[in-house]
């Protein structure tokens, strides 16, 4: 039966533990028919601006509107590929260098699906969450980080 | 009747105009909106921002009802 799918959350205050990278790949394995998993982690670059170092990035969202967005994303996904099941992860507040601020974990049955939806989906969460970084830098200045 | 729409600023938009919130007599469209905004906040003039009306990106000129939410959005860096 198809299930009923409905917006879920997908901020975390603060960094994204490896723990819980390990313990969402540990929930799926109760669910054989998957044959392959694909996951993005996106990790804070020390990035060597101009006005100084980056040593963490500050992100804030509009939330509300990130979400309702997320879940379009998720949904058209869905549609598109053969997925067993999808989960986005993004951080909110300060993430140190070397600190993960994204998780996209997708899987199928077989592993072009998920590794092709992994990739689009990081692709139109970058381009299309409101959701903004601000790099903090060991001067003490600021800038606000712009997606290449 | 009160006619009024709720303004929320993200980012560096925000940051320029020092504050994430505030309430507006409806000026009726997005394009009154802009020249609203770039009048009490100059610095805007400059910026690159998008507008989002009850949480929908809006390209072109738009009416706006009365008690709308209107989010000034500058470009996305997530990720």
């Amino acid at each position: 039966m198809e299930k009923e799918r409905k917006p879920k959350n997908i901020f975390v205050q603060g960094p994204i533990s490896p723990e819980k990278i390990a313990n969402s790949i540990a929930n799926h394995a109760s669910k054989t028919d998957i044959g392959g998993h694909s996951i993005f982690l996106g990790q804070i670059r020390a990035d060597q601006k101009q006005e100084g170092k980056v040593i963490a990035i500050d992100y804030t969202a509009y939330e509300e509107m990130a979400l309702e967005k997320a879940f379009e994303i998720r949904e058209a996904i869905f549609a598109k590929y053969p997925l067993t099941c999808m989960h986005i992860y993004h951080s909110l507040g300060e993430i140190k260098v070397g600190e993960i601020c994204l998780f996209v974990f997708t899987s199928s049955k077989h592993r072009k699906a998920a590794m092709q939806a992994c990739d689009e989906s990081v692709e139109r969460i970058k381009a299309e969450l409101p959701i903004w970084g601000k790099e903090i830098l060991d001067t003490e200045g600021n800038v606000w980080k712009v997606n290449t | 009747m009160s006619n009024l729409i709720h303004i929320k600023a993200f980012g560096m938009i925000a940051e320029k105009m020092g504050k994430v919130s505030l309430e507006l007599e409806n000026p009726g469209s997005t394009a009154a909106l802009k020249n609203e905004l770039f009048a009490q906040f100059p610095v805007l003039k400059s910026m690159k921002f998008s507008l989002a009306v009850n949480k929908k990106l809006v390209m072109e000129d738009s009416e706006l009802a009365p008690g709308v939410e209107v989010a000034l959005l500058p470009p996305f860096s997530g990720g």
